[in-house]
Formats: C-alpha cells, sequence, structure tokens
C-alpha cells in the first residue's frame, strides 16, 4: 500500500438507510395523494436500497402515469423492465421526479399467454422505444403504441429471447463444420483450388455473398443446402459425411481436373 | 434492428413558384464514420432538408442481459464492461452496487473513495473520446490526437491498478480487487496536476473560440428542457438544456455522500452547451479526484464475501451516474447463483431517442453535429 490515509476519520460510511429515511418519509406522504386519484389504496412496498415500489394494474396503468406525472411530480419515465416470473409476465416501471429526487418503482403483471399493458406513450414521450424494447425482448403487446415494431432485434427474428422458455442453444444441433482443411491437401492446396472453384460456380462472381475461397464455412447438409456454400462432395466424405446426391445441382459439381 | 422501415411513399413538394420537389430517402450508416458505432440512419430530405429521420440500431445487440442471466453474477461484472464500453468501471460500479444493495452490503469507506476515484478518471477519458471525436466530426483533427494522447494516461493508470486497459474487472461486490501499487498515486497526482494546467487549456482553446466549431455549433440542434425530461435525458445533455440534475448530487451514492459534486448546467440547449457542459466537467472531475486522493481513508479495500455469491431474494434498482447519463442495474435475485434478471437502463438508449425530433429542420450538414453532440455509445444502445 502505497498511500497512508492523509486524513483521519471513520472506516464505516454513514449508513444508507438514515440517508434515505427522509426521502421516503417525503415520498410515501406524497403517495396517498395517489391513492385519492387511483379511488382505492394502492399497495405500497419499501423496496432494497430506498426504493419505494407501488403495483398497479394493467387497465389502470395510463391513468396511474398521468397521475403520477402531473399530480406527484415524476416528471420522467427512466426504465422499463421486462420480467419473466414463469406465471406472469411483469413489467417494471421506474418514474423519477426531477425536482423531488425520488425515484418510484411500479410493478404491472399480466398473464403469459395473453400479455397486454396499455401503452404510456401519450404520457411520457421515452415510453416509446422503452415499451418497444420490452415488446421485442419478452413479447408484451403494448395497446395503443403508434409503432411497436422490434427494437433491438432482426424483424425476422422467431420468439423473444429473454422469455425463460427461449432455448438458448439451437434445437437442431448442427454436425461439425465440414471445410476444415486436411492438412495434407491444405499443403499441397488441392482442397482450395477444388473449394474456390466450387464457390465461384455456385454464386457466381459477387452475384450473392461472396465466400472468401480457403474461408472456413459450415459445411452440415442443412447449411449447405440454404446457403449454397459448395463443398466438393468428396471433401465432405473424408470427414465421414454423406450429402444426398439429389440436394446437389450436377452443374456445380466440382469437376476433375 | 427493424430492417422495415415503414416510409410514406416519396411525396411530391409544391412551393410557391409552383415548382414541385420531390422528397429523397437516404440512408446513413451502418457503416459510416461519423456515426461512432453501428448506427443507421433513415433520412428523408426535402432538398437539403431533413424532413424525417429514423434510427436503426441492434447491429451490435449481444443479448447481454440473456448472457447475465446465464452466468454466475460475478461474470456480469466482467461482462458489463462491453456495454458502454467508453467508461466500463462507472458499469462495474453499477452491477456490483445492485448486488450489494441486494444483499444489504456495503463497501468498505477505502474502497468507496477508490471507485469515486477511478469513475471520475473513467468520466474524463469518456468526455475526452467525446469531445476528441466530435472535434474530428466537425472537420477538426488535431483535439482527436490530443484528446486520445490524454486518456492514454488514463489507460496505463487503470492497467497498473487492474491488470486490463480496456476491460478492467476491478469491481466486486463488497469491494475493489486490487489496492493501489506502489508510485500510483504519484503518477495520478502528476497526470491530474498535467491535464488541469496544459491539456484543459489547450483543448479549451483549440476548440472553444474556434470560429468554424462555434458557427457549425451554436444554436443548432436545441433540446427544450422540458422535452428532454419526457424524452428521459440524462447526463450532460439534460443539464445542457439548464435541467440541474445530476445523480451524484439528487441520489448519490458511494463515497458521493461524503463529496460533494457540483453539477455543471448550461442554460442554451444546443450542440454548443452540450460541448461545454463536457469540458466543464472534466475540470469538476479533476477536482472530484483530487478530493477523493486527499481524504482517502485507509482499511480494508473489500468485505469478506463469499465466492459463490448467493444473494437473498430481492430485488434493487441501483443508478449511478456515468459519463452519458443515468445508468441504472434494475436485478431481481431469487436467491441461487445467477441473476433471474439484470436490466441494464443504459443512457444511450434514451439520449439517441430525441434524435428525430432535433433532426427535423435541420440541414443534412447539421445532422452530423447533433448526432456527435448528444455523444451515444453504440455499445451502450445496443447492449
Amino acid at each position: 500500500m502505497d498511500i497512508a490515509p492523509r486524513s483521519g476519520g471513520a472506516v464505516e460510511a454513514p449508513s444508507l438507510l438514515a440517508y434515505d429515511r427522509d426521502h421516503i418519509n417525503e415520498l410515501l406522504t406524497a403517495l396517498a395523494r395517489l391513492d385519492q386519484q387511483m379511488g382505492q389504496p394502492v399497495p405500497k412496498r419499501h423496496l432494497n436500497a430506498g426504493i419505494v415500489g407501488i403495483e398497479i394494474a394493467p387497465e389502470m396503468v395510463v391513468e396511474a402515469g398521468r397521475a403520477l406525472r402531473d399530480s406527484l411530480g415524476f416528471e420522467m419515465l427512466t426504465c422499463i423492465s421486462g420480467v419473466d416470473m414463469i406465471e406472469q409476465l411483469e413489467a417494471v416501471y421506474h418514474f423519477r421526479s426531477i425536482s423531488h429526487f425520488w425515484l418510484l418503482q411500479m410493478r404491472v403483471k399480466t398473464p403469459t399467454s395473453d400479455a397486454r399493458i396499455p401503452s404510456l406513450v401519450g404520457v411520457y414521450s421515452s415510453a416509446n422505444w422503452l415499451e418497444r424494447e420490452t415488446y421485442d425482448l419478452y413479447g408484451i403487446q403494448f395497446i395503443g403504441h403508434p409503432d411497436l415494431r422490434r427494437m433491438l432485434l432482426d424483424d425476422e427474428f422467431e420468439g423473444h429471447p429473454l422469455l425463460k422458455s427461449f432455448r438458448t442453444t439451437p434445437s437442431v444441433v448442427h454436425d461439425r463444420a465440414t471445410t476444415q482443411v486436411d492438412p495434407i491437401r491444405a499443403i499441397s492446396g488441392e482442397q482450395q483450388r477444388k473449394q474456390e472453384r466450387t464457390v465461384l460456380k455456385r454464386l457466381g462472381q459477387g452475384q450473392q455473398e461472396r465466400i472468401h475461397p480457403g474461408m472456413t464455412t459450415f459445411g452440415s447438409e442443412a447449411v449447405f443446402l440454404e446457403t449454397g456454400q459448395g463443398v466438393g462432395t468428396d471433401a465432405n466424405a473424408m470427414h465421414g459425411y454423406t450429402i444426398d446426391e439429389q440436394y446437389l445441382d450436377p452443374a456445380s459439381k466440382p469437376q476433375e481436373e | 434492428m427493424a430492417t422495415h422501415i415503414p416510409t410514406e411513399a416519396a411525396g411530391f413538394i409544391e412551393d410557391a413558384s409552383g415548382l414541385r420537389s420531390e422528397e429523397m430517402i437516404l440512408n446513413m450508416g451502418p457503416q459510416h464514420p461519423s456515426t461512432s458505432g453501428v448506427l443507421r440512419l433513415v433520412l428523408t430530405l426535402d432538398g437539403e432538408t431533413v424532413i424525417n429521420c429514423t434510427p436503426v440500431i441492434g447491429y451490435l445487440h449481444r443479448g447481454m442481459e440473456k448472457i447475465f442471466e446465464n452466468r454466475p453474477y460475478i461474470h456480469g461484472a466482467r461482462y458489463i464492461d462491453n456495454a458502454d464500453y467508453l467508461n466500463p468501471m462507472i458499469n462495474e460500479t453499477a452491477y456490483v452496487g445492485a448486488i450489494e444493495a441486494i444483499m444489504g452490503i456495503e463497501a468498505p469507506r477505502r474502497a468507496q473513495y477508490i471507485r469515486l476515484l477511478v469513475s471520475e478518471l473513467a468520466r474524463i477519458a469518456s468526455h475526452l473520446v467525446a469531445i476528441g471525436t466530435y472535434g474530428l466530426d466537425l472537420g477538426a483533427f488535431t483535439p482527436i490526437l490530443w484528446c486520445f494522447r490524454d486518456r492514454e494516461g488514463i489507460m496505463d493508470m487503470f492497467e497498473s491498478l487492474s491488470g486490463h486497459r480496456f476491460t478492467h474487472n476491478y469491481m466486486r461486490p463488497g469491494g475493489v480487487v486490487h489496492d493501489f501499487p506502489r508510485g500510483w498515486i504519484q503518477q495520478c497526482e502528476a497526470w491530474l496536476n498535467n491535464f488541469e494546467k496544459v491539456s484543459i487549456p489547450e483543448l479549451d482553446e483549440l476548440l472553444t473560440g474556434n470560429e468554424i466549431f462555434d458557427a457549425r455549433t451554436q444554436g443548432v440542434g436545441y433540446i427544450d428542457p422540458q422535452q428532454a425530461v419526457a424524452y428521459g435525458l440524462t447526463g450532460p445533455n439534460l443539464r445542457a438544456s439548464g435541467v440541474n440534475f445530476d445523480l451524484r448530487v439528487a441520489r448519490p451514492y458511494g463515497a458521493y455522500r461524503e463529496v460533494a459534486v457540483r453539477p455543471q448546467v448550461r442554460q442554451e440547449g444546443d450542440c454548443f452547451a452540450r460541448y461545454q457542459v463536457r469540458l466543464q466537467e472534466m475540470s469538476e472531475s479533476v477536482r472530484l479526484c483530487r478530493v477523493a486522493l486527499d481524504k482517502m481513508p485507509g482499511g480494508s479495500i473489500s468485505q469478506r464475501v463469499p465466492v459463490a455469491l448467493r444473494p437473498p431474494r430481492g430485488e434493487a434498482y441501483y443508478a449511478v451516474e456515468t459519463g452519458r447519463g443515468e445508468l441504472g442495474i434494475y436485478m431481481i435475485s431469487d436467491g441461487s447463483e445467477y441473476p433471474w434478471r439484470a436490466k441494464y437502463r443504459s443512457a444511450s438508449f434514451l439520449n439517441l431517442q430525441i434524435l428525430p425530433e432535433l433532426m427535423r429542420g435541420h440541414k443534412i450538414g447539421d445532422v452530423i453535429a447533433i448526432l456527435g453532440s448528444i455523444d451515444i455509445d453504440l455499445g451502450d444502445v445496443d447492449r
């Protein structure tokens, strides 16, 4: 250790709880107004790290958001997190008050089979992308959202990947890569020449995706058919794989020199 | 990444003299030197005026939140470095802070001061990249060289502290991994002195008074304070619009409870104000680093925390102020070794959302000036 303490002082930091106590009391007092606006008591919970959480039924979301913004002073919707709790999906909203430095957590539960929550875009502009992201990753439909498309993933992506039921490993296990060059043939350059010719023949010069000759590709049967990454049949046979002849275009078969 | 962009059929626009012009759709990116990553902007143009702008993101999506769920807690602290790769130290602080909040423990006071010190250094490094690349976007080549020269000093310090230049893996639940190596404090003080006396005035002189820089940034890309709050902007972008909101003050965490931060606020709300807020924040960070070095307490740097970490059931939202704004980790623990949910609330993602509002009505030459001024980090946007 290089530095001696230059000013003494306690080793313990002041407790977070003591700091939060005043804030939380203020916030709880203010939340009593929310009960009045909603016409029914809203369940409140004091969570870790000094956060107050409330729970709202899905059909009350817009009303609650408007009440939070207009009469309680939560100007900012800072975060929407989807949560998959197996029995139900949840959307957890975090609101921030710029003027009072409050943070409020709002939990909305919706059944997994029919996950629908009204959209908050009309109240908070920041909800737009946040809801799109939650829809993308969890499949929660936000009713009334002006443009509910996928945010981070591709349009053709199937499924919603942050659901616990989503498989992280592909259900179809492909064979091992077959075009890894056999060392002996690599030295002679035979494999590379053969592969290059095949690829050029199948795809044409830059017509579709251009595969650099010699690049390691994945040549199992399924991939072979989809992408047309041509590999000579004998190369596959060498590694113990057989490809059904009917799938091969006879014109593109590598010809012997 | 929504590849399908619903755009109306290009319409005809007729001006007063009866001349007709046609809307044009221009794809900018995803490979563009000024988008600071893989961002695609679909611009609808009328002549040189931007009518609409649709950002398309997701080219760098790595499924980070799913990866957190399938790894033990401690692995996430390393992997979160890659999210906002320009200030990884602060990301780690947020991640381990969320775990600590669930467990109900606090790092020792020395560890909190070390966290503050490295966070402020990381903030300087992040702002240096922001300002340097912004100058480059606007045609000034020198600032980026000088900024990266200064940033190199921070990288060297982080390397000797943590062992890694870029992805530090330095924070742990309950503290930090290493104490300062021999000579580190002197190195840091020398760097701070040099940076404050030489580099900031140089940078200031290079850009602030520059006629071209002024002309391209002043009065361009104005953000209304109400609009900024409604769109969830945080960080320098929000403070440049006159909203005094800084999480280090609003909800101080760690050693910020003892070290008072002076938030840097500008009222103008344009690109120039955002640049100036960053420049001022660097000076403020230098001051905070000095305070941290001065008040650095003794004692242990880490609590005893089990290696196979199993936080109790519970949830926490832990937010810190990065160079770009609020970084929040919403974490749910089910009592196992793996987080049930670890949401990464990124600042850049929400800062980027306001972009179409800013672009409308500006000329195409201002697109880069506006995009550079909100300082997004595509690793942070796409996660």
